[in-house]
């Protein structure tokens, strides 16, 4: 089939937004920029494994930040106890992995047979109970202060990977070759892996059954597909994935408390990003990933410069006022929704599908 | 008489006081098109919906073969080949009309679970797939979404996902229901193919007496949930009784 004009757009789009990222820190050579190309990348996988779940299968739920915590946080504890190494990792990973998977399952298995209101309500009270308890048990968590820990020795900003003549760090395009870069390439590396994996799967004859499960629950039944088998599977699935996204997280944050990884605004940002982007297509992901971030980056910033423009003018100026920034990104959500009904990858899809 | 492929032993459903269906006891075997007829509200699609698993039965059973699939949910009954066609067009309607086919190709191939392998590049399931689309005269719409299709074409893809799912019981509730006497004859074309291979049963809800004619070998008549005539088909529609409860003098007696 010819590609379509939205199709092509949104290709586009997303080749452009490949290479920003590929190449962010020759690009934005500061460290905010950096630290946002970095969470940009966590979160497109974050929002991506949300994506199986809501976009594809239609399951609501709450809890995704908490398998993101507990991939970051059982990596934190592991890289605070054990000390800054690789097995520390390995360890970490794993056992947040582990963790996720059995949590994930346990919820699955008892309540995806009921209604998807019932489940939303579930997955809200284990993820609350999981935040109070990270707040709770401080010898192990931090408490509110969360943790903060050393990472391996790779990824130290000191690390020199080259070395030119001098014994000095070989610059490329005036960028130090040190291991700050080695950990965005890190986290850009896996978060393209694991967002490629989720691609193939949506596009797998499993992909399929999890669209029909959303589309005509009872039917898929009937035509012979253990719905609530396939509907645990995606849960755990994305779980493990959004486990995994923390784990990354933390060695690239060397913090982890409950305000990065566990905290409900966080879920309410993926619900957002999923909703911006549009749901069921993966790409929407990226999308509202890359939007989100950078405008809880920048937009504070972009105001302040366009109050300061408009100094001398009445009023303007208050409504632009850096503090106001989260009235104008509630009117920017607004009118992304009323103008892309179905987020924006979903809605130039459908629009290049009726040319 | 061979051994039954599908039958059922007093076979019951209750909704609080309301007996649905009541007391059934039916066999079905391969070969043979078993047509169930009644007024509205007889209860045959619920005696549907108990043997393709959508409901469960208050008290008896149903039996494939020797199998018990009384308690089966109805994804179990359809892997053991027990397959059914709705009434009111039950369809993935975001998807494809060629995706809503491979579903069902891919259900009976126990491929569902296939997780990295491009769901395109399994070509002999798209194979399949469009060999039931063009059996359903659905070739030059394949790409379109389900929910887009007129209601004749609808009705056709109905067809040919229970048809995609090869089963040995086939279960066909109204399948020419709110179609035009053009389109009509593609759906009963397909469902004679299926008869006219011994080895299937198939079970056939019908109100159009020339459907009925055309493809019946065996009419049972459903009323008040009760079965009230089982027989060959001049023989049934012959009887008094069926006469009564199609002119509805019946009703005031048995009610």
């Amino acid at each position: 089939m010819k590609d379509t004009f939205g199709a092509l757009a949104i290709k586009t789009t997303m080749l452009v937004i490949a290479a920003l990222l590929l190449f962010a820190p020759f690009l934005f050579q500061d460290v905010r920029a950096l630290e946002v190309a970095a969470r940009i990348c966590i979160f497109i996988v974050l929002v991506a494994s949300y994506d199986l779940l809501i976009g594809y299968t239609g399951i609501v739920s709450f809890a995704h930040t908490m398998f993101f915590g507990f991939g970051a946080y059982g990596t934190a504890i592991a890289l605070k106890q054990m000390g800054p190494g690789w097995d520390a990792v390995a360890f970490g990973t794993g056992a947040g992995v582990l963790l996720s998977l059995v949590v994930a399952a346990a919820i699955g298995l008892i309540s995806l047979r009921v209604k998807a209101i019932f489940f939303a309500m579930i997955t809200l009270a284990t993820a609350s109970v999981v935040l109070v308890l990270a707040s709770q048990l401080s010898q192990i968590t931090g408490g509110e202060d969360g943790i903060t820990y050393r990472v391996p020795e790779l990824f130290k900003p000191t690390t020199k990977l080259l070395v030119d003549e001098n014994g000095q760090v070989l610059r490329w395009f005036g960028v130090k070759l040190n291991g700050k870069l080695a950990a965005y390439y890190f986290v850009f590396l896996t978060s393209m892996v694991l967002f490629f994996l989720m691609l193939r799967i949506t596009a797998s004859p499993l992909g399929t059954v999890l669209k029909a499960i959303r589309e005509n629950e009872a039917r898929a039944e009937a035509v012979g597909y253990r719905v609530v088998a396939y509907r645990t599977f995606v849960f755990c699935l994305s779980a493990v994935v959004a486990s995994l996204a923390g784990s990354v997280y933390a060695v690239w944050l060397k913090y982890t408390g409950p305000e990065t990884t566990l905290s409900f605004s966080i879920m309410i940002d993926i619900l957002l990003m999923v909703v911006i982007g549009g749901m069921g297509t993966m790409w929407g992901a990226v999308v509202g990933a890359v939007l989100m971030v950078m405008a809880q980056y920048y937009l504070r910033d972009l105001m302040g410069a366009a109050a300061e423009a408009m100094a001398g003018i009445p009023l303007l100026p208050e409504f632009l006022d850096p503090d106001r920034w989260l009235f104008w990104l509630g009117i920017i959500f607004i009118l992304l929704v009323y103008f892309f009904p179905k987020g924006i990858v979903g809605t130039l899809m459908t629009k290049g599908a009726r040319r | 008489m061979p051994q039954p492929s599908l039958s059922t032993d007093g076979l019951t459903i209750r909704f609080g006081g309301h007996v649905a269906v009541n007391q059934v006891s039916c066999a079905f075997h391969p070969g043979e098109t078993t047509v169930i007829v009644g007024p509205n509200g007889a209860g045959k699609t619920t005696f549907f919906n108990l043997i393709s698993g959508q409901l469960t039965a208050s008290a008896g059973t149903v039996h494939k073969g020797d199998t018990d699939i009384t308690r089966l949910s109805p994804s179990a009954r359809a892997r053991l080949g027990l397959g059914r066609a709705f009434q009111l067009t039950n369809l993935f309607p975001q998807l494809s009309v060629l995706e809503n086919i491979r579903l069902a190709v891919q259900a009976r191939a126990g491929a569902g679970w296939g997780l990295f392998r491009p769901a395109v590049a399994l070509t002999d399931l798209t194979d399949r797939a469009e060999k039931f689309l063009h059996a359903a005269q659905l070739g030059a719409k394949a790409h379109m979404p389900a929910a887009a299709l007129p209601h004749g074409d609808q009705r056709k893809l109905e067809v040919a996902l229970l048809m995609a799912m090869e089963p040995d019981i086939y279960m066909f509730d109204e399948p020419t229901a709110g179609m035009s006497l053009d389109h009509a004859p593609d759906v009963l074309d397909l469902i004679a193919a299926i008869k006219s291979d011994p080895s299937k049963t198939v079970l056939l809800v019908e109100h159009k007496m020339d459907v009925v004619r055309a493809l019946a070998d065996r009419i049972i008549v459903l009323h008040n949930g009760e079965l009230l005539a089982d027989g060959a088909p001049e023989e049934v529609m012959r009887s008094q009784i069926v006469r009564d409860v199609y002119l509805g003098t019946a009703t005031e007696e048995t009610a």
